[in-house]
């Protein structure tokens, strides 16, 4: 009984706090990021201005926004970021269109995962990176060398989540869907379709972080343009300011292809009962 | 499979799986054999197709066999050495690497330097910065909108900033395989102290523990499944730091032979780099997993 008088103590106290304090409690976890953003922001600008450090090293804020924004004049930087944008569109569809299918196709059927899964493996185990070299001599250094590697990136993972979705299906459910006869097409559409959206999502989340490496790392290994490659040519030159808006462009692409992806997610998954989420 | 889910299906009698036990039995002893081994027979099988397919378009053996049928289009088949390689060529130029020569070591022990400096210093920051933010709720706010800025980025995109910050030496690769690897570390030892079990929180601190020892006798014992399974991604975010990096402007680790032997075209050297790169994650991670394993052992059954 000494438990309720206590929690009754707590919420006398809270009471008599000013209307401010109760407002940064609220939006306490905004107040303080922000607030560290903010600071280690101003801390920058100032150790760049004061020329403490210098500003050839780490640049500082406004001196970043500057040259974004004269890059958004630049023809070039549009170019770079086409070149890079289809790289990244190109190899990650592709990834998808076959990925999602076989990936379906070979938590189905075990003999089709008893063939495939020697080379999925493999492939899991290496940093696909590292086989960079090989696909410049197979691809050359244009756009096609950079949509194998973001495609070899991405396949992997979608692969592999969603074969696992497939696999933890229910077994219950498909064992009643069975006993009312119901056919395979109808099993496959109904029920191990719907549970293996989620996994399939994290699939692609994961696969879009592993793309947009590749289309980093192609550039900057070899390239005649794209955003790695305008990133590479900046930092040889000493253009810290313009490789750090690079970097904030893909920092932003990102952030952006998850949202989007979580925002996709959430459209497929609204017919869910909530109560199924716990 | 399909004939289980059948006799599954029509089976409202109790006889059809006696009956599916029986066909079992009458089966031919090789067939008895096959289904039981069929993963393996399967896997090998289409492992040795692709690597004979392989063989032979480096050999020839299919355009040699196809010339009479396709004529002239068919040397179309043979492929340069420089272009593929071919398995034989391979082994051949791991054994010549490691064994006869030994060049590989030097570039092994080059690559091993920086990454277990790197590896280790993204442990040595990982694991106590996502401990603290799990622990400390403000502290967890404050650092959050770097580290998940820091998430959504390729970190490999800071490669020229660091390049521009230390040079091109063993600092540039620690670095960047410490980018790489700290994130999984710290949002692993995160997550680890948020699933504690508040009550034994709870308790332990209405006895009066001090916020050390909750730490050393609750929260780090519960937390290792987590640490373990962060410091695997790790390993192979590392492994993708060794490579990048030393791909990305050094002269000497396995990345730079795997990038040196690419611009001359021996294809047979990039591919042995390749697999060092892979066989030394596959066994850190064989490492790590054992040590799951064993750390598991006194956890009772949940």
């Amino acid at each position: 009984m000494a438990i309720p008088a206590n929690l009754e103590l707590v919420a006398h106290g809270e009471r008599p706090r000013s209307t401010l304090a109760r407002l940064y409690l609220e939006h306490e976890r905004l107040a303080i990021g922000g607030g560290t953003l903010v600071a280690v922001l101003l801390v920058w600008e100032a150790l760049g201005r004061s020329g403490l450090v210098d500003p050839l090293f780490i640049s500082f804020p406004t001196q970043v926004a500057q040259a974004g924004w004269q890059l958004s004049h630049d023809r070039d930087f549009w170019n770079d970021v086409e070149v890079s944008a289809s790289e990244f569109i190109l190899g990650y569809g592709a990834a998808l269109a076959l990925a999602i299918p076989l990936g379906l196709a070979v938590g189905l059927s075990k003999r089709l995962q008893y063939m495939i899964s020697p080379f999925v493996d493999t492939l899991n185990a290496v940093p696909r990176v590292t086989l960079l070299p090989l696909i410049i001599i197979w691809f050359g250094i244009g756009i096609w060398s950079k949509v194998v590697v973001v495609f070899l990136g991405a396949v992997i993972p979608i692969l592999i989540n969603t074969q696992s979705g497939v696999k933890t299906s229910e077994a219950r459910f498909i064992r009643v869907a069975r006993s009312f006869s119901a056919s395979r097409l109808k099993i496959f559409s109904s029920i191990i379709l719907p549970g293996t959206v989620p996994f399939i999502f994290t699939g692609l989340k994961y696969g879009a972080g592993r793309a947009l490496l590749g289309v980093v790392v192609g550039e900057l290994y070899a390239s005649t343009a794209g955003l790695g490659h305008m990133i590479a040519d900046a930092g040889n030159t000493f253009q810290t300011d313009i490789v750090f808006f690079g970097v904030l462009v893909f920092m932003a692409t990102g952030l952006i292809v998850v949202a989007l992806l979580d925002a996709v997610e959430r459209r497929f998954e609204n017919w869910r009962p909530a109560l199924s989420r716990s | 499979m399909t004939d289980a889910a059948d006799g599954r299906r029509n089976g409202m009698s109790s006889a059809a799986p006696m009956r599916a036990a029986n066909e079992e039995l009458q089966m031919p002893g090789a067939l008895r054999w096959y289904l039981g081994h069929e993963r393996v027979i399967l896997g090998t099988l289409v492992v040795m197709l692709f690597l004979i397919g392989w063989e032979g378009l480096e050999r020839g053996w299919w355009a040699d066999m196809l010339r009479p049928l396709l004529g002239a289009s068919a040397e179309r088949l043979q492929l340069k050495p420089i272009f593929i390689s071919s398995p034989t060529l391979i082994a051949a130029a791991a054994f010549r690497m490691f064994f006869v020569t030994g060049e590989i070591w030097p570039d092994l022990a080059w690559s091993g330097a920086g990454y277990v400096l790197g590896l280790g210093l993204a442990i040595a920051v990982g694991i106590p910065l996502g401990l603290a933010g799990g622990w400390y709720r403000r502290f967890s706010y404050a650092v959050e909108p770097f580290l998940s800025a820091l998430n959504a980025t390729p970190q490999v995109a800071f490669l020229p900033l660091i390049v521009v910050w230390v040079g091109t030496g063993l600092g540039q690769r620690v670095l960047i395989i410490f980018l790489l690897a700290v994130l999984p570390l710290a949002i692993n030892a995160h997550a680890a102290v948020r699933t504690t079990d508040p009550r034994l929180v709870k308790v332990a601190s209405s006895l009066g523990a001090s916020d050390w020892r909750l730490l050393r006798t609750i929260i780090l014992p519960s937390s290792v499944p987590f640490l373990l399974a962060g410091l695997r991604l790790a390993i192979g975010r590392g492994m993708i730091g060794v490579v990048v990096g030393e791909i990305y402007g050094s002269a000497a680790g396995v990345g730079a032979m795997i990038n040196q032997a690419g611009a001359r075209f021996q294809t047979d050297k990039v591919f042995v780099g390749v697999l060092t790169i892979v066989a030394a994650g596959v066994i850190l991670v064989e490492i790590v997993q054992r040590i799951e394993r064993r750390v598991d052992v006194w956890r009772a059954p949940a």
